[in-house]
């Protein structure tokens, strides 16, 4: 049942791609208006496969990488449509959608073969752990999204070109507003992941903290995070600064994950 | 008339005269050619649409009217005056009511403008069938050029676009504070736009402090020393700069003190004053915005330049239009002949059967029936290609030859 879910889902990620892509091509807003709602329906569609999974299986939906993308497919779109529903942000979508596409695309791997999960992982803070963390990443993608956006729309407005162009993207100060938002929330998933994440490493390793590549990496990135809100809470940087810092904290987190992968870690499972 | 033939005294003349006379619909009304007729007077046209039985004779009667009524000297009417008939007239209307014609393309009230001509017209049942059916069409080209093209969605003016930048640098304006330093004319132009977005706060800012309590009044602000300008930077989320001072008033230093002390919150400078009031080189701080008039001019220009682009489109929609209307105004056309050449046959068969009255008294009634049944079948058939062949011809442009053949080979228009 959760696969038929995931599939009916992939293929709405795919159609509400189409639909941006179009209203972008046409520039009619009444295309844009349906994607929204096809990608809402994605939306709706995944959580149900979720929930599907979880009552077949009786276990947390995420357990290996792949999940975790289509969990970070989910969270951006989630993120997004709240965000829809505040502000006229309609362009972000045809940002969004196409990565939580291929996001999905690349989860449907894991389709039809489970993994084997090792007896070490048996515990219901693994779950929790990686949920949060994922999560708070997806809301730090999100806000690179935003920032990349901002910095575009201020390069337009300052350099006084391509008007067209610039009318489509958002204001400035919603653009702003959606990475303050995606950070401060993000910040504090990621931070409790990580704290869970220790918390069951004492149980499974016999300590809190194992010196490992994996979570050398993450804890930088962590650091990273801290100063850029530290940054924006206390010292007052908004606007382009914080975009770009945003932007380039990103970047250094998805390095994390890659480099971690290419290390020999005891942290990689699956 | 419009403001492409008629200079502003003329049409001034013109649609004065006509407020102070009392109804220019039923002077039109009395012209004896006119079957239909709608009145439209704006301050950039004078226009009479009208359904009339002879289109030459109506014209020299409308001349007359104008003439009468605008004090007009021929000679300057002959250079103003335009006339357009049939599907010229169709087509024009749809330009105007789309505001393909205006002086300001894709400006929004002339629609109105129509429409409430045409409800004055209907109030004075001056229209008809024809009237009603084109405004109505003319008011569906102009929604099908509203949504369908981008004619009317950019700025075309400079405080306009300075709005619309605004807004996309702070979404909406609501709750916005804007600082205006100088308390010029052009200033007070580019408030009264900010004020319909819903800005907040305003600040006034002028050498001569009185004229700036003036204005705060005005705009109901706060009027600020001007020693205390860099303070009213620190508030201000947009400057309007327009200050007839030589040198800089604000420099690249002030905005980059103040937006310190502001915690970046950005900030939108407009400077319209000439020589410039605000150094250029603010503008290439992290979070200012700097547009002198030039730039704003710029937009302006290139959003004319959309505005063109669109309106290519927009007379691609009239035209579409125009066609469909074509169909209809060749079938109002063709209808009045077809009628009159039936007449003429059922009058024929009557005569004769009244003439061969004596020899079918003769007959038995069934008989008489059966004659009578098959003379008028027989006429029938032959008119039924003439009248097949009209209709055909009334579909496309080939139409009026035809019909003036017909009524002559028939001879129609003689008794």
């Amino acid at each position: 049942m959760d696969i038929l879910f995931f599939k009916i889902a992939l293929v709405a990620y795919f159609l509400s791609t189409v639909g941006y892509a179009v209203s972008l091509v046409v520039k009619k807003v009444l295309a844009a208006r349906v994607s929204m709602w096809i990608l809402c329906a994605a939306f709706l569609i995944q959580t149900l496969a979720f929930g599907a999974r979880c009552i077949e299986t009786g276990r947390s939906p995420i357990l290996g990488i792949y999940d975790a993308l289509g969990l970070i497919a989910w969270i951006m779109t989630g993120t997004y449509l709240a965000f829809q529903l505040k502000t006229k942000t309609r362009i972000l979508g045809a940002f969004v959608s196409p990565v939580a596409f291929l996001l999905m695309i690349v989860a449907s791997v894991r389709l039809g073969n489970d993994v084997a999960i090792p007896a070490v992982l048996q515990s219901s803070l693994v779950p929790v752990h990686i949920i949060l963390a994922v999560a708070g990443e997806a809301l730090f993608a999100l806000a690179s999204c935003a920032g990349a956006m901002y910095l575009v729309q201020d390069k337009l407005i300052k350099n006084k070109k391509g008007r067209s162009f610039s009318r489509l993207l958002p204001s400035l100060r919603d653009l702003d507003r959606i990475n303050h938002l995606c950070l401060l929330s993000g910040f504090p998933l990621l931070t409790l992941g990580v704290l869970v994440g220790s918390v069951w490493a004492r149980t499974a390793w016999g300590s809190n903290w194992q010196w490992d590549p994996k979570q050398l990496w993450t804890l930088m990135a962590w650091f990273l995070y801290a100063l850029l809100l530290h940054q924006r809470l206390a010292i007052g940087w908004r606007g382009h600064k914080t975009a770009w810092f945003s932007i380039l904290a990103f970047i250094f987190l998805l390095f994390c994950v890659i480099a971690s992968r290419f290390t020999t870690s005891l942290h990689s499972f699956v | 008339m419009n403001h492409k033939t008629a200079p502003l005294e003329i049409r001034e003349k013109l649609s004065l005269s006509c407020w102070s006379n009392l109804n220019p619909l039923s002077e039109l009304m009395k012209i004896p050619q006119v079957k239909e007729a709608m009145y439209l007077s704006t301050c950039n046209r004078v226009e009479v649409l009208a359904d009339t039985t002879d289109t030459a004779d109506a014209v020299a009667n409308f001349r007359s009217f104008i003439f009468n009524h605008g004090n007009l000297s021929p000679e300057e009417m002959e250079k103003c005056l335009y006339v357009y008939s049939d599907l010229e007239a169709v087509k024009h209307l749809f330009r105007v009511s789309s505001s393909l014609d205006s002086l300001v393309m894709g400006e929004p009230q002339i629609l109105g403008q129509v429409k409430d001509a045409y409800h004055r017209a209907m109030e004075n049942k001056s229209t008809g069938m024809v009237l009603n059916k084109l405004l109505h069409q003319a008011f569906q080209v102009a929604k099908r050029v509203r949504t369908e093209t981008a004619i009317a969605n950019n700025a075309v003016s400079v405080s306009y676009a300075a709005v619309e930048l605004a807004k996309k640098i702070f979404g909406n304006l609501q709750g916005k504070t804007v600082l205006l330093v100088g308390a010029g004319e052009m200033a007070e132009l580019a408030a009264r736009h900010l004020i319909n977005q819903g800005i907040g706060r305003f600040l006034i800012a002028n050498r001569t402090y009185a004229r700036a309590l003036e204005l705060a009044d005005a705009f109901q602000g706060k009027a600020l020393e001007f020693n205390d300008l860099p303070q009213g930077l620190g508030d201000a989320d947009i400057v309007i700069s327009s200050t007839g001072a030589t040198g800089y008033i604000i420099t690249k230093e002030m905005v980059a003190k103040t937006l310190h002390g502001r915690k970046n919150r950005l900030l939108f400078l407009i400077d319209i004053a000439v020589p410039r009031d605000i150094e250029p080189e603010a503008g290439e701080i992290d979070n200012a915005f700097l547009y002198n008039v030039d730039d704003l001019q710029e937009v302006v220009d290139e959003n004319l330049q959309g505005r063109r682009q669109e309106a290519e489109k927009a007379e691609a929609i009239v035209e579409e239009e125009v066609a469909k209307c074509r169909t209809w105004i060749n079938s109002l056309q063709v209808v009045p002949t077809i009628v009159s050449l039936r007449e003429k046959v059922e009058g024929i068969i009557k005569s004769e059967l009244d003439k061969s009255a004596s020899w079918m008294g003769a007959l038995d009634a069934d008989t008489r029936k059966n004659v009578e049944i098959m003379a008028s079948s027989i006429v029938n058939k032959i008119i039924h290609y003439p009248i097949a062949s009209l209709k055909e011809e009334s579909q496309d442009d080939g139409l009026a030859p035809y019909l003036v053949v017909v009524r002559r080979l028939f001879k129609l228009d003689q008794g």
